[in-house]
């Protein structure tokens, strides 16, 4: 019985790490798809979502999950910036350049995050802390509810968008096939940058779900999940938003697993371990079709 | 304007092996001493990344094989009792065989993919050091590790910094016979286009694994140099940051070039240490980022690079139009 019960809670908090994941997961995947480019810098982008919007709650006290639009909108602007001052000028010069030059967006942003806001890990109360929802046997917190339904709702918006309007369109044909679209009168440069926005976006969603959730946070909390995004979203298949979501439930189920039953060290290392397992046997992915 | 650069690159190597020789007479700084030999053990470590990189295959995690070579050689002299000047090189030979494991694992795979299961490695390897191999690595407390050479003979400091520039020396003259040999040639092939290497008879499997076999080994002795410098060995030493030193100084050096990371790791050094006599703490990383950034975007070959660009720039002055982008290889 007591197993169960234990069981059941690793399972809810593998969901919720596996929300953030999903969300970074699918900005990259959104970002890779269009641009082709690799940024390793990504999780810096979550981090900035998390402390714009743990300074903007501590300072006015609105609603956190308010503050979740304005810390997308905000993210949108950063990464428009970012995309079209660092990643065009050296678009299409290879893969290995992306990661070099993500690697000094990181030093840029965490190290300025910390020169802003300190480098010690802070923590913020959610206006709904302590408040729990009886779910079978365990009291889940109200906030890990809410999370997974904005989650939900987030992905739901971004299948719309992408399925139903014009630019959405336009940038899955600009994903499909670069020069096709601008022989069809796209313009790329537009699509990228506007896809950049979107996938910063999306991961100033997850920075700002991993701070109401009551988690500590710091400059330097971005690397590891995005690497791991990018571990996601190669188990899952490139350019597969379902294969991201999947994958992104199993990497956080399997790492709660690993740091309540090896020991906290564990917690990273197995999302690796995974990783090159699937690479081994699978390079594809699990859900992958022919890769790039 | 006609300043040949073969004898260019002549004078500024004799110059800077006099002074690298010439160091411990013209100062006895213990502190300009010691930085020193820690900024040689910097050039091997970057001198390892970029053979790897030559070999076109980008590493986001060689602090795990310095730190492998770090351990595997203080272990060894641990418990053999054999001079640390002969374990630098079985540690160092560790780090190559473990190396040759994980190069296996994504020989096969896109050029990104390594830089993911490298910078994973460096975790794992962290989380086994920590907990199953803790009784013999001391876990996060670290362990002692034994001096290249003893405290106790006098002008030890000495003996060690000629020691390791004799080293240093040694790794970058078998870094360029390998880039000037069919080794070397081999790489560039496999780098510039897999299928037409393979298709003149190269196989790129098989050289990448020599590439990260050689670069692991002399990532290895880097770690192994470091630990036995400071006498003692933590994990830390798997940090993220020693994974992104070397990438930094090889880029602002030139990417894939033998002076690269010497001239990279040399200039880095200087504004790194300058940048801490004013006090930044966070900024100083700002402005490495910001360097690293704005050396890919405007000169993507580096400093070495920025003789020919100078030049090219000298003639072209005054005539707009014949400025011509130099190509990226």
């Amino acid at each position: 019985m007591d197993d169960i019960g234990i069981f059941l809670q690793i399972l809810f908090w593998g969901l919720y790490a596996g929300c953030i994941y999903i969300l970074l997961a699918t900005g990259l995947n959104l970002i890779f798809g269009v641009m082709k480019i690799v940024n390793f810098a990504h999780g810096e982008f979550l981090m900035i979502g998390a402390y714009i919007t743990a300074t903007i709650f501590l300072l006015t006290g609105i609603n956190p999950y308010v503050i979740l639009l304005l810390s997308m909108l905000a993210l949108i602007g950063i990464g428009a910036v970012v995309e079209r001052l660092c990643f065009r000028p050296i678009l299409g010069t290879g893969k290995l350049n992306e990661i070099f030059l993500s690697i000094g967006l990181i030093y840029v942003f965490q190290n300025g995050a910390a020169m802003v806001w300190g480098d010690a890990w802070q923590s913020v109360k959610s206006p709904y802390d302590g408040i729990t929802v009886p779910v079978g046997s365990l009291n889940v917190p109200i906030d890990y509810i809410i999370i997974i339904a904005f989650t939900a709702a987030i992905l739901i918006a971004l299948f719309i968008f992408l399925k139903k309007t014009r630019i959405g369109m336009e940038m899955r044909a600009t994903s499909q096939n670069r020069k096709g679209a601008m022989l069809i009168g796209i313009n790329v440069e537009r699509i990228d940058v506007i896809s950049f926005g979107i996938g910063c976006a999306l991961a100033a969603a997850a920075g700002t779900l991993w701070v109401v959730s009551g988690q500590v946070f710091n400059p330097y909390m971005g690397s590891i999940p995005a690497v791991k995004a990018f571990a996601i979203i190669i188990l899952g298949g490139l350019g597969s938003i379902p294969g991201a979501i999947i994958g992104g439930l199993l990497m956080g189920i399997a790492e709660n697993s690993a740091a309540f039953y090896l020991g906290g060290v564990w917690k990273d290392a197995v999302s690796f371990i995974i990783l090159i397992v699937v690479l081994v046997v699978r390079p594809t992915g699990l859900f992958g079709e022919k890769g790039e | 304007m006609n300043f040949g650069r073969d004898k260019l690159i002549k004078y500024g190597l004799v110059a800077t092996l006099a002074i690298a020789a010439a160091f411990p007479f013209l100062s006895d700084s213990m502190f300009l001493l010691n930085l020193l030999v820690l900024m040689l053990i910097s050039i091997i470590f970057a001198s390892a990344w970029n053979l790897l990189a030559f070999s076109g295959q980008g590493s986001l995690g060689h602090a795990a094989f310095l730190g492998i070579g770090a351990y595997a050689s203080t272990l060894i002299a641990i418990q053999s009792g054999i001079s640390p000047f002969i374990t630098i090189f079985l540690g160092a030979t560790v780090a190559a065989f473990i190396g040759v494991l994980i190069g296996l694992t994504c020989v096969r795979l896109k050029e990104w993919f390594l830089a993911m299961v490298t910078f994973g490695f460096a975790i794992i390897v962290q989380a086994l050091t920590v907990s199953v191999l803790a009784p013999m690595t001391g876990g996060w407390d670290g362990i002692a590790s034994p001096r290249l050479v003893s405290p106790s003979i006098p002008g030890y400091q000495l003996i060690e910094y000629y020691a390791i520039l004799v080293i240093t020396i040694a790794s970058l003259i078998a870094i360029w016979y390998i880039m000037k040999s069919r080794l070397g040639l081999a790489f560039l092939a496999i780098r510039e286009n897999e299928l037409e290497a393979r298709a003149s008879g190269v196989d790129p499997v098989r050289y990448r694994l020599i590439a990260f076999a050689m670069s692991a080994y002399l990532a290895g002795v880097a770690g192994a140099l470091q630990i036995h410098h400071i006498g003692y060995i933590t994990p830390e030493l798997y940090g993220v940051d020693n994974s992104f030193w070397p990438i930094t100084f090889v880029i602002l050096g030139g990417l894939g070039t033998l002076a690269g990371p010497v001239i990279g790791t040399i200039v880095l050094t200087i504004i790194w240490e300058g940048l801490k006599a004013t006090g930044l703490t966070f900024g100083r990383y700002v402005i490495v980022g910001f360097i690293l950034i704005l050396t890919i975007i405007f000169l993507p070959k580096g400093l070495v690079n920025l003789p020919e660009r100078l030049q090219v720039w000298w003639r072209g002055r005054g005539r707009k139009e014949t400025f011509v982008e130099p190509q990226r290889e």
